[in-house]
């Protein structure tokens, strides 16, 4: 589990805490919104199904010490309308204009291209450096694919044989 | 008289000061010769200037340079050789050999005055007549010197300078170039492999490397990543691979949301012990399979959990534990082999 480079440290919790948090998010889902199971809604439940398990995933990484958690928590919170603050630690800039206005004949514009598409998928990745973006996309896959896991895992149980 | 006398042996003070133990042999051979040239002087003492040029011209054969002779005759006298004195030093650092001559000759000047009273009286009274002319010799070889400096490198010509107001020992001299070398070796040696230089293109470098890095790190995670070569291959592969893990997770809510309605259909009479168990299994599984990774105690935190955290919500979370409990030798199985890391 713990990774052999100790420069980049992308340690993910254990599975166990991903499926913890997933279901008591599931949970609490469900207390909010009784009326859910009804079938007119069947895409905001998909929606809302979707985005509690990203928010439980980012609840089992380490909450707000990643960016990306803190980016999908925050998300999360806007979606909720709720006012919630995190402690600020930087000044928020955007790399994509700064990127721009670099001289861009200088660097390599694929890999600066491709960063930028990676950007976008990665949640709060559009306030990254290239080199910090690399780190979080590391720690957001491993998070990612262990979701994945537990999912499967509970629709496979859930599942009639 | 005596401010020549004074002169010059403050001169010889200077000179004592700047020479090294190369002096000592000059001294010893130029003593014999000055000797020589001081009976001859004493021999002709009325004709003065005969026995200056005399003087000079035996230096000259002995030095056996033109620019030696000029500083020799200039060390003769005493008062006006003081404006004269800079540039001879300027030129000692061109040659070794030159600035012993230099050196040489006040202190021989000297230990003629020295030792016979009545030279002293001629070259004094030489230095009060000969000065203009010597000092025009001089003038015109301090712009030669001035020129030759002068045509030298910036750098070079800095360090001899240097050299002139502060040094003395032609070693430390040598060490100090050679530094100074050394640091401009250092400063070019990336010049002359090629790379660049300056601030931003080695902050690009080490930001690139720090790239390079991580994307290597990355590559060890994203299956299928090693095959790819090339920066831009990889980041498409690690691109497609979040794309894929993030339709994954869409997908797979879809699903629960399919399956949803089966969880609230699911009874909500079961409790949490069988929830408990549920997780106790899986954690004896774990246990079973792999020994020393450290185990979250899940039985305990899972408890702790629904009771303290959501007390409210345990008949929520029971419900979907019901399903599983109806399930639950299907889903052990299935955990279980999910759970092998």
């Amino acid at each position: 589990m713990a990774s052999a480079d100790k420069l980049i440290n992308t340690d993910v919790p254990e599975k166990d805490v991903f499926a913890l948090h997933f279901l008591q998010s599931l949970s609490n889902l469900r207390t909010q919104n009784p009326l859910l199971n009804s079938p007119d809604k069947s895409i905001d439940r998909v929606k809302k199904i979707k985005n509690a398990a990203y928010v439980s995933m980012a609840r089992a990484a380490g909450g707000t010490s990643r960016l990306w958690s803190r980016a999908l928590l925050r998300r999360a919170a806007k979606d909720d309308n709720k006012s919630v603050r995190f402690s600020r630690r930087k000044r928020k800039v955007t790399w994509k204009i700064s990127s721009k206005r670099r001289r861009s004949n200088q660097r390599a514009p694929v890999v600066e291209e491709a960063a930028e598409r990676l950007r976008n998928l990665v949640p709060g990745g559009g306030g990254m450096e290239t080199s910090k973006l690399m780190e979080e996309t590391a720690h957001y896959i491993k998070c990612l694919s262990m979701q994945v896991k537990v999912m499967q895992c509970l629709v496979d149980g859930l599942s009639p044989n | 008289m005596l401010e020549g006398l004074v002169s010059q042996e403050s001169l010889s003070l200077n000179s004592m000061d700047m020479s090294v133990l190369e002096r000592l042999k000059w001294v010893q051979q130029q003593q014999q010769q000055l000797q020589q040239v001081v009976s001859q002087s004493s021999n002709n003492s009325p004709e003065l200037l005969q026995i200056l040029q005399f003087h000079g011209s035996n230096n000259d054969e002995l030095l056996q340079s033109s620019f030696s002779q000029f500083q020799m005759l200039g060390s003769g006298f005493g008062p006006n050789y003081n404006m004269g004195f800079g540039p001879p030093h300027e030129a000692m650092d061109e040659c070794i050999s030159r600035t012993s001559s230099c050196h040489m000759e006040p202190v021989d000047t000297i230990e003629v005055l020295l030792k016979t009273g009545e030279e002293n009286r001629v070259i004094a009274l030489k230095n009060k007549r000969k000065p203009e002319v010597k000092t025009r010799e001089e003038e015109k070889t301090e712009k030669k010197i001035k020129i030759e400096a002068e045509t030298e490198s910036s750098m070079k010509g800095k360090s001899n300078m240097r050299n002139t107001e502060t040094s003395s020992d032609t070693s430390k001299e040598t060490s100090k170039g050679a530094s100074e070398n050394q640091k401009l070796d250092y400063i070019h040696v990336r010049a002359r492999r090629g790379q660049a230089t300056d601030r931003h293109s080695l902050a690009e470098r080490a930001r690139r490397e720090k790239i390079s890095k991580k994307m290597k790190y990355l590559q060890d995670i994203v299956p299928g990543c090693n095959k790819v070569t090339g920066k831009a291959g990889m980041l498409d592969e690690i691109i497609n691979y979040v794309q894929c893990l993030q339709r994954q997770v869409e997908f797979l809510s879809m699903k629960l949301a399919v399956l949803n309605p089966e969880l609230e259909l699911a009874v909500e009479d079961v409790s949490v012990k069988q929830f408990q168990a549920y997780f106790t299994n899986v954690v004896a599984s774990k246990q079973s399979i792999m020994v020393d990774v450290p185990l979250f105690p899940l039985d305990q935190q899972g408890s702790l959990d629904l009771s303290a955290i959501n007390p409210n919500q345990t008949t929520s979370i029971e419900a979907p534990s019901a399903s599983w409990e109806t399930q639950s030798q299907s889903l052990y199985n299935t955990s279980s082999l999910g759970f092998q890391y």
